[in-house]
């Protein structure tokens, strides 16, 4: 995972109401293996949205327009992210080059997906969220700051605003940690955990 | 006295190794559940990073995704189209090259991997089962703790370490009391539970089911019920195991039964401890009364946006909310619905009885008792969940019942589901379908997706029309 720390990048207002997970990344999808480069990734983020039946973009759709061709944050609507668990919403957004999301909720599992791929969700108030996007829509192109270590995004009316995260999510996005490898950390206490396991329920060895 | 415990709660508490700072537990996982979905990306990471599958008699695989519903004979090598072979295929290499028990295409014990889970007894109360899928929560209906977890990272992490970090949810318990309705199914309840709240209603909740409607019913309506846990938000469903679950689990291939049946005695008493204290406290109560139910179908692009069948499709300008308006609004011209139609007048294009929500055996014969005697006047498919399901069917002459009454009659896989497989609704065509997710493009790019339960679906089947069941 690269880490996260500070990301200054043009930020898309994607100012639709519920995508869920099945828009991110349609379901015939799903069996695309994901390449070195991730092109194929990239090019299925939000597919059907982005390209009409004969694959060419729709001139009308908001991330189609040259101005976001380098966006590396999304400001999404109230419920992004809900549906299928389908990490490859998570691979498809990553690879599209989103680093961060801002929005007021995110599915559950879309969201732990995202950051277990180096994608960060901030989750602000709608009323905030509905600012910021009325701020980039008025200014297509404009920039924002997400910075992991303070907590804080800045709007591109030089606004700050401070959003939660979990501490081990926050460290191993700062780190770039592997998170098997951090759970091994634990190996001991596991096996330990096995051990005393088996003792109390003898009936399960065959498959212990 | 130690503080009262729910159900949840108490099996939780007994898979934790060690908290993390932020809030989240390392969880012991006792079994682990792989399909052949995207999961070959997990692999392909493991193998990248020169990993091992930690224990793998703790894992099995399944494939159910993308095998063929038809001429599965000569499959996976005449799968025509080269990637959906490949996936096929993939899981078997991998599954082999992991060290992993695998039930391939051939194998007498496939199905849909939250149909084969239970059926085989490898779900177990008190059992944490994690599962790369959305609808792991249907493990819940026995009592086990069920974890979805992603297909690709996650998983990678339950093959190498045999353990999964979570942030312990809150808990919701809905209680159903009282006696179904005739025709009234676990499908009809657990629908009007999300068309009541909502599709994020119980987000961050660890949902209980209770209640006298739950104890009544067999464990193929709880996993129905659980299965669609995840519609309404909530990761993880659960149900207290009983009598029933223990009848229905006495036997199965994975079932205890050791040292001349003292290991099913010592599980037994194991499992007996489970069950919710009196007096243990909930985040969250709700609760239905079962008698005051109706058959349900869905109108919109939503779980949620489900009636019962003698209401008519929602006027948008009547939705209060302007967002949820605006929602209602999109969901019909997505569904070429008018306000006002009435539900029963739908005209349906095509019918599919089929999977992990509605393929067990009860749902086959509720199915086939509103077809006996009667014919499909629309194209009309039964895609049992599991081959077993398929064999149990056939030795209860209920294939025949289908095929005389011009049903297709497939093989066990996710089929038209999710349509992985390329069984898919055409685009424009609108299906009566027993599966959990109407969402725009769910069963097909362009498809129109009504949710309901399997005698619902077959007496749609029947007039080609949403129908009420009751009335037919
Ligand atoms: S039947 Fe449908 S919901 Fe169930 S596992 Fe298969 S694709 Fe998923």
């Amino acid at each position: 995972m690269t880490p996260f720390t500070t990301l200054t990048a043009v930020a898309a207002p994607l100012d639709i109401a519920k995508i869920d997970t099945g828009m991110i990344v349609p379901g015939r999808f799903q069996r695309l293996p994901r390449r070195a480069g991730h092109a194929d990734y990239a090019r299925v983020f939000l597919h059907d949205l982005r390209f009409d039946a004969q694959e060419q973009p729709r001139a009308d759709f908001i991330l189609n327009q040259p101005v976001y061709q380098q966006a590396g944050i999304l400001v999404t609507g109230p419920d992004f992210g809900c549906g299928s668990s389908r990490e490859s919403a998570a691979y498809a957004t990553l690879d599209f080059g989103v680093r961060a999301l801002i929005g007021a909720s995110f599915g559950d599992v879309y969201r732990g997906n995202c950051m277990q791929n180096g994608v960060l969700t901030i989750v602000l108030p709608q009323p905030v969220v509905a600012g910021l996007m009325a701020q980039l829509q008025a200014a297509p192109g404009a920039r924002m700051t997400v910075d992991l270590p303070q907590q804080i995004v800045t709007a591109p009316d030089g606004a700050t605003h401070a959003f939660d995260i979990d501490a081990t999510r926050k460290e191993r996005l700062l780190e770039g940690l592997d998170d098997v490898g951090v759970t091994l950390q634990h190996l001991a206490q596991i096996e330990a955990f096995e051990k005393q396991y088996r003792a109390d329920m003898p009936w399960l060895a065959p498959i212990l | 006295m130690s503080a009262p415990l729910s159900l949840f709660d108490r099996v939780w508490a007994r898979h934790v190794i060690v908290p993390n700072p932020g809030g989240e537990e390392l969880l012991f996982v006792d079994r682990n559940l792989v399909h052949d979905g995207s999961t070959f990306l997990a692999f392909d990471q493991m193998r990248s990073e020169g990993r091992t599958v930690r224990k793998p008699k703790q894992t099995l695989a399944v494939t159910d995704h993308y095998v063929p519903s038809a001429q599965r004979a000569t499959a996976p090598a005449s799968i025509a189209n080269a990637e959906i072979r490949r996936v096929v295929e993939l899981l078997d290499i991998n599954a082999r090259e992991f060290g992993i028990e695998h039930y391939g295409v051939h194998d007498a014990r496939q199905g849909i991997i939250h149909v084969i889970g239970p059926e085989l007894g490898w779900t177990q109360p008190g059992l944490l089962i994690a599962c790369c899928d959305s609808h792991t929560a249907t493990h819940g209906a026995l009592g086990a703790l069920p974890i979805p977890i992603g297909q690709s990272n996650q998983l990678r992490h339950v093959l190498a370490t045999q353990t999964v970090w979570q942030k312990k949810p809150k808990t919701l318990r809905i209680t159903i009391d009282g006696v179904l309705p005739a025709h009234v199914s676990a499908k009809d309840v657990i629908l009007a539970i999300i068309a009541r709240i909502g599709i994020g209603g119980a987000v961050g909740h660890a949902v209980e089911y209770a209640g006298s409607t739950i104890r009544a019913m067999s464990i193929e309506g709880r996993m129905t019920i659980c299965n669609m846990s995840i519609e309404a938000g909530a990761r993880i469903g659960m149900i207290a195991p009983d009598d029933t679950t223990y009848t229905y689990l006495h036997g199965r291939p994975f079932a205890p039964n050791g040292n001349n049946g003292a290991d099913w005695d010592r599980a037994l008493a194991y499992w007996r401890t489970l069950p919710s204290d009196a007096d243990a406290r909930f985040d969250r109560e709700l609760s239905l009364n079962a008698s005051e139910l109706a058959p349900m179908v869905s109108w919109g692009t939503s779980p949620e946006d489900s009636s019962p069948i003698s209401d008519s499709v929602p006027e948008p300008a009547s939705v209060t909310d302007a967002e949820k308006r605006g929602r209602v609004q999109r969901a019909l011209d997505y569904m070429k619905l008018a306000p006002g139609t009435p539900l029963a007048s739908i005209k349906i294009d095509r019918v599919f009885i089929g999977s992990c929500t509605n393929a067990r055996i009860e749902d086959l014969r509720a199915a086939a008792a509103v077809i006996q005697g009667r014919r499909a006047t629309i194209p009309a498919m039964v895609v049992p969940g599991s081959t077993a399901v398929k064999r149990q069917a056939e030795a209860e002459g209920l294939d025949q019942v289908f095929l005389a009454a011009g049903f297709e009659w497939r093989d066990a896989s996710c089929s038209m589901c999710g349509g992985s497989n390329g069984d898919l609704v055409a685009a424009g065509q609108r299906c009566a379908s027993t599966t959990n997710r109407n969402f725009e493009g769910r069963q097909g790019p362009g498809a129109l997706t009504h949710i309901m339960s399997p005698a619902m679906a077959a007496a749609a089947a029947v007039t080609g029309h949403l129908t009420d069941v009751r009335t037919l």
